[in-house]
């Protein structure tokens, strides 16, 4: 018997060609991604961070100022209101949004007359830009001839002050963020829901369980990755909130809805303290950085599959 | 030609490529239109870059017209939103790309001016320019004595009133000359009058201090002839009598409940949708408004002077024309001369309601073509702008000084912020904002 065997040696001087022809082909598809995510992405991003530890206005190269930037917010009582208004948004808004999206979504996937209009109509904010819908928010919450303030007049409720009033003005925000927002939080919701066997809710229900107990014990669950998205996304577009507060509030009144973004765009194009406005910036990267690390060792459920 | 993979990948490449540049030549400015091979007449070549009503539009295009017919140039009127002015002069003046020329509100021409960004036009303009405009408008284009630009035009806040709203108050007597303008006692007299005759969601006024018009608060500064920056600018002033008063007075307007509460510096509600709503009888307004209002309003309306106190006061808003630092200088200057030269700015101002800078045109040179009856109570608040107050709000720190402005009147309107607070605060960010230029 002849056993044919083929050199140890003769193998990748066969293969070498199609390796270097696949990797290749994996940098050409990787390359311009990673070019555009440098270019857009990573070089604005050093580029920021080399100008947090300058004193510039943007014109000119600026003086180096060290860390000084940075010692100064730890002293501003305006950096440190935006940073508190940004958290309790975030704190509000995600939680809102993810249960409101979910119930959504539960109720849309289930047996409901005309559920594709209603997922349409659930869904049309999103296809809205955020200074349209924030556009929106002012003719519904001006105080003077805004709809919600007429409406309560008309039906004898005290009104309430949108604008000039620190807790309903940062309501007035939450809530036109929310509406917004539902509808992406649903739309996500609603196809971690149609990856989820309809076998798993028989079995329950054959065990005895009820509608809560399925919700409870296997639909949340089981959406478990979805939510972890939802979170950090949620907690992600929170953090970076602009148009709605700027538009709608300013940040106003008295800096009850300043967010840290507002305050970074204040600092640095009205008031033209560009590497101050940039050490602001930073710290909003550092804390979403943060939150996602700590999100993405903490969560048991963002693998969870079926 | 078969379609490999080599080719697709090759093609993507390309293209990504061909976005990629496309999309960084998005920051150059130049007007795409243009073709500055071909497009030059001979004469040069000048990009202009402004927002502008239609009607404005209409008055630099026509005036763009007159200039290249007489010159040969070739300028590229590159109009963009307001909303994008600033942020696209900004970004293209980073990227070493700005536009030759462009329109800038005299609050934030200091800044420029001061960054070593404009042109000096001294020695490029005709020698008898200065004579030419009101020392008021002069004023507000120079930096350290040296004009960086012409005044293109003004404006200034007269009082809007709903007819209706005040014969409803018994209140029938409006002055119709400046000498009769009310007094700060007389206009606290008819707001209280209109207070007790309206009911709750009705208010006698609403003010224009909005966002970077918060500058306007100044005119009850100076109307008490006081100063917020040193003569020679480069300190704080306001700690003052005529402070105090500016600021005792305007918090009254939220006390006494003359005006909204979401009619303070922050609000994003502006003063003339409260007045347009028939919230408020009365507005201050510049008489850029006149036109919307004409076309928009099916009440009956007119317009007064505003208030005056130990003088007469008011802002000097509007714009002014600048040239950036590497502007062909002859080129630009000869088309700012021309801008401002006596046909363009009374057509533009004519055209556009908005209020001449030549003193030649101020004395009955123009009449608005919309509701021209009013052209008189405009021209006549114009002339009560001092020359020491717009110099002040043509100061370099003017950007800084807007935000302290804000914060700290915000606290004293809404804020239940005392007076000397107030000034306090005002006082040491305006030293502040002095200080890190």
């Amino acid at each position: 018997m002849t056993v044919t065997t083929r050199s140890p040696t003769s193998r990748p001087a066969v293969n070498r060609p199609r390796r270097v022809r696949d990797d290749v082909a994996g940098w050409s598809f990787v390359t311009p991604s990673v070019a555009l995510l440098g270019l857009f992405v990573l070089v604005p991003l050093v580029w920021a961070l080399v100008i947090s530890f300058q004193r510039t206005d943007g014109f000119g190269s600026g003086s180096w100022a060290g860390l000084q930037n940075y010692a100064r917010l730890v002293g501003d009582r305006q950096f440190w209101r935006a940073a508190l208004n940004t958290v309790l948004f975030t704190g509000i808004v995600t939680p809102l949004a993810l249960a409101l999206g979910l119930g959504a979504a539960v109720l849309l996937n289930s047996v409901l007359p005309a559920r594709g209009v209603f997922r349409s109509v659930l869904i049309l904010p999103m296809a809205i830009s955020g200074v349209a819908t924030a556009l929106m928010g002012v003719l519904v919450f001006d105080e003077n001839t805004g709809i919600l303030n007429r409406m309560l007049r008309s039906t004898g409720l005290p009104e309430a002050a949108w604008q000039s009033g620190s807790v309903p003005a940062f309501a007035s925000v939450v809530l036109v963020t929310l509406w917004w927002r539902v509808g992406f939080c649903m739309l996500i919701y609603l196809s971690g829901l149609q990856g989820i066997s309809p076998t798993l809710y028989e079995q329950a229900r054959l065990d005895g369980a009820g509608a809560w107990q399925r919700f409870r014990h296997v639909t949340v669950p089981l959406v478990g990755p979805t939510t972890f998205f939802l979170v950090v996304m949620n907690v992600i577009y929170s953090f970076q909130v602009f148009d709605v507060v700027f538009v709608m509030t300013g940040g106003g009144p008295r800096d009850a809805t300043s967010v840290l973004v507002t305050y970074a765009y204040e600092t640095g194009f009205v008031t033209r303290d560009q590497g101050y406005a940039a050490a602001v910036g930073i710290v909003l990267l550092l804390i979403m950085l943060t939150f996602t690390a700590v999100q993405w060792r903490t969560s048991r459920t963002r693998d969870l599959v079926e | 030609m078969p379609l490999t993979r080599r080719r697709l990948l090759g093609g993507g490449t390309a293209l990504t490529g061909a976005a990629v540049l496309s999309a960084c030549s998005g920051f150059t400015g130049r007007d795409s239109g243009s073709d500055e091979g071909s497009a030059n007449g001979g004469g040069g070549e000048l990009t202009f870059t402004t927002w502008g009503t239609d009607a404005e539009l209409a008055g630099f295009r026509s005036a763009i017209e007159r200039f290249e017919q007489s010159s040969g140039a070739t300028v590229n009127l590159n109009a963009v939103p307001y909303e994008q002015m600033f942020t696209n002069i900004d970004a293209q003046i980073q990227a070493g790309n700005p536009p030759d020329v462009f329109r800038v509100p005299y609050y934030t021409f200091g800044s420029y001016a001061g960054a070593g960004q404009l042109l000096d036009l001294s020695g490029h303009l005709p020698a008898d320019a200065q004579d030419r405009f009101t020392p008021q408008a002069w004023a507000a284009v120079l930096n350290g004595g040296k004009p960086y630009g012409v005044p293109h035009h003004t404006d200034t806040s007269a009082i809007f009133y709903n007819v209706q709203m005040l014969q409803d108050a018994g209140i029938t007597d409006v002055p119709t000359t400046l000498a009769d303008a009310w007094t700060w006692d007389e206009l606290s007299a008819v707001a209280a009058t209109l207070r007790s005759s309206m009911p709750d969601d009705r208010y006698p006024f609403a003010y224009n201090w909005q966002g970077n018009g918060v500058t306007r608060w100044l005119s009850w500064l100076f109307q008490a002839d006081g100063r917020f920056l040193t003569e020679d600018l480069f300190g704080p002033a306001i700690d003052s009598e005529a402070g105090r008063a500016a600021v005792d007075f305007t918090r009254s307007f939220f006390e006494q409940r003359w005006v909204p509460s979401n009619n303070s510096v922050k609000s994003t509600t502006y003063a003339a949708d409260t007045w347009y709503g028939q919230t408020a009888a009365m507005v201050w307004s510049g008489a850029f408004n006149i036109p919307d209002a004409d076309a928009s309003l099916d009440f009956e309306w007119g317009a007064t002077f505003a208030p005056t106190d130990v003088r007469g006061g008011g802002d000097f808003g509007g714009n002014a024309l600048v040239a950036t630092k590497d502007a062909d200088p002859e080129l630009a200057a000869a088309f700012l001369d021309s801008l401002t030269g006596a046909d363009s700015m009374r057509e533009f101002c004519q055209g556009a309601s908005l209020l001449p800078t030549r003193a030649d045109l101020v004395d009955g040179g123009i009449e608005f073509t919309v509701r021209p009856e009013l052209t008189p109570v405009f021209l006549g608040q114009a002339s009560q702008v001092a020359a020491q107050d717009s110099a002040q709000v043509a100061s370099p720190d003017m950007s800084r000084i807007i935000t302290v402005l804000k914060d700290q009147l915000e606290q004293a309107f809404v804020g239940g912020q005392n007076t000397e607070d107030t000034i306090a605060g005002i006082t040491a960010g305006i030293a502040d904002a002095v200080a890190a230029s």
